[in-house]
């Protein structure tokens, strides 16, 4: 960061690991501290993962190529099942030049209710010139009573791209259960250079009144977001993105939006399906695909869901 | 001196401010137009929770950051928040409002006051100014006190929406002075928090909003411009 006044926004330095990985660290902080570095470099045609270190309960997958060697997919693992009060982990993602990776998780993460103290998942990504993050994690299940607090700092050089999205559901909706009490928060920011390009600062404090508001969650547990980042969007393509929701919303229960942002643009889903808003988000993602990066889009294997 | 903060403050915070703030009503007029906001109690449960938990709140913290810096002469932290409030902006519509209402409030500034304008940094108003952040920056200008001045914020800000859903329910003007009355509580409890909030805590629950903003951008038929 250029300006020191305002360092604090930013919860974390960039290219700093600020979680302490000492187990003996002290009785507030018990839990796991799991970490994952990973850096991805383009050798030749390809996108290599050239370094990976995982500390439990963070593990990953053997990268695999399904759409040739351009593109490096791979999966995380999160070995423990979910995250409980009092877990810190730590992920650092690294994209050389001109490298191109998607990453994603091989199973819905879950966050138990809390012990009384704060689970805390931090992620910093540098990616850089003309490479691009995929970050397609599936959902995020929160527990009832559960305390969570997401940090993700995105760091773009000139020429970089990022898309990714983010899946919550409120409560295991399943059995019954909402999330009416605890609290939540995923805080994403990207920047450019010292500039911050987009900062999006979600928060949820679990309570009855705003589930069921329309200012908070309207009565429904899932919520979504998909965004692009770092090039200019035409309104054109925004209002692709809302046509591809209306060809599918004979059936829809979820509300949608979109909206452009000052260097990309942002796609919001309310509604009771994650297989809906992963349907629309997928639509999506293949329009910025075939748009931006001349691809299309390839479902990762891991995800086991139909293409739409 | 409290005579002259406290006139300075009603002129700064009066729907009389030649910003244009009214020509916007935040997503209240798609909320109104697809029936979530119908009436005076759905209405004061929107500007509750949006007090309480929303943009508005966000703004007005951002806007004590920006009355703070620019009180110790810090234009670089004045610049930062600023860029830091357009890229959290939920919506373009929204981001629009926010650094046209600046805008017209730092030329109104520039009109009155020439010899205190001449410090300001030209990036403020290439770049975009936010109205939170040339709120607070005037404040400070004019010895309003800091928490007076977070009142005026939000006050002003509840007037406007207030006389937005006013026109589109529509409600009758007591009503909306009744609303404006039992929302007191909540204007000072929240003025509290605000000045209170660390920067880490800066956040909002805003799937509402968003959506009704979003939805809004593609209304067909519009009296307002968010």
């Amino acid at each position: 960061m250029v300006i020191p006044e305002i360092s604090n926004v930013q919860i974390n330095v960039l290219g700093s690991v600020q979680v302490n990985n000492s187990p003996s660290d002290s009785n507030q902080s018990r839990g796991w501290h799991g970490s994952l570095q990973l850096v991805f470099a383009r050798q030749r045609e390809a996108t290599q993962l050239i370094h990976d270190y995982g500390k439990a309960p963070l593990k990953v997958q053997r990268p695999f190529y399904p759409e040739g060697s351009e593109v490096c997919h791979s999966a995380i693992l999160h070995t423990a099942g979910g995250i409980v009060g009092g877990d810190r982990l730590s992920l650092n993602l690294e994209l050389q030049p001109d490298a191109h990776a998607l990453a994603t998780t091989v199973a819905a993460a879950k966050v138990y209710r809390s012990n009384g103290l704060e689970a805390r998942q931090i992620i910093q990504v540098n990616v850089a010139r003309g490479a691009c993050l995929e970050w397609l994690p599936l959902e995020t299940i929160v527990f009832n009573q559960a305390t969570y607090r997401q940090e993700m700092q995105i760091e773009l050089a000139p020429g970089a791209s990022w898309l990714g999205w983010e899946m919550t559901r409120f409560g295991r909706s399943a059995r019954g259960e909402r999330f009416v009490a605890g609290n939540w928060r995923s805080h994403t920011e990207i920047w450019q250079q010292g500039r911050p390009l987009w900062c999006d600062r979600q928060w949820f404090p679990g309570s009855e009144k705003l589930f069921d508001s329309p200012h908070g969650l309207a009565g429904c547990p899932v919520v979504g977001s998909f965004a692009f980042v770092g090039q200019p969007v035409e309104p054109d393509l925004v209002e692709k993105a809302r046509a591809l929701w209306d060809s599918h919303s004979e059936t829809a229960t979820g509300e949608v939006g979109a909206t452009r942002l000052m260097s990309g643009f942002l796609c919001r889903y309310r509604g009771s399906s994650t297989m809906e808003a992963r349907q629309w988000f997928i639509a999506i993602w293949h329009l910025v695909r075939t748009h931006y990066l001349h691809r299309p889009a390839c479902i990762p294997r891991v995800w086991q869901v139909p293409r739409c | 001196m409290i005579e002259q903060s406290l006139l300075r403050l009603l002129q700064l915070a009066s729907p009389a401010l030649p910003v244009g703030a009214y020509s916007y009503s935040e997503g209240l007029e798609f909320l109104v137009h697809n029936g979530r906001v119908f009436d005076r109690g759905s209405l004061q449960h929107w500007l509750v929770q949006e007090l309480c938990y929303g943009a508005v709140r966000l703004e007005a913290a951002v806007m004590v950051r920006s009355y703070r810096a620019r009180g110790q002469g810090n234009w670089e932290a004045v610049c930062a928040w600023n860029r830091w409030l357009s890229a959290a902006r939920e919506t373009e519509e929204l981001r629009s409002q926010s650094w046209q209402m600046g805008r017209s409030l730092l030329r109104l500034l520039v009109d009155l006051q020439p010899e205190t304008a001449g410090g300001l940094p030209a990036r403020l108003q290439e770049e975009g100014c936010n109205f939170a952040i040339a709120f607070g920056m005037v404040a400070a200008d004019w010895q309003i006190n800091l928490r007076e001045a977070v009142l005026g914020y939000l006050h002003s800000w509840s007037t406007n929406l207030i006389n937005a859903g006013i026109k589109l329910i529509p409600l009758g003007q007591t009503a909306g002075q009744q609303l404006l009355l039992e929302l007191n509580p909540v204007l000072e409890q929240m003025t509290q928090e605000v000045l209170n909030i660390q920067d880490e805590d800066l956040g909002t629950c805003g799937w509402g909003l968003a959506l009704a903003s979003m939805a809004h951008e593609t209304q067909y038929s519009r009296l307002f411009r968010s």
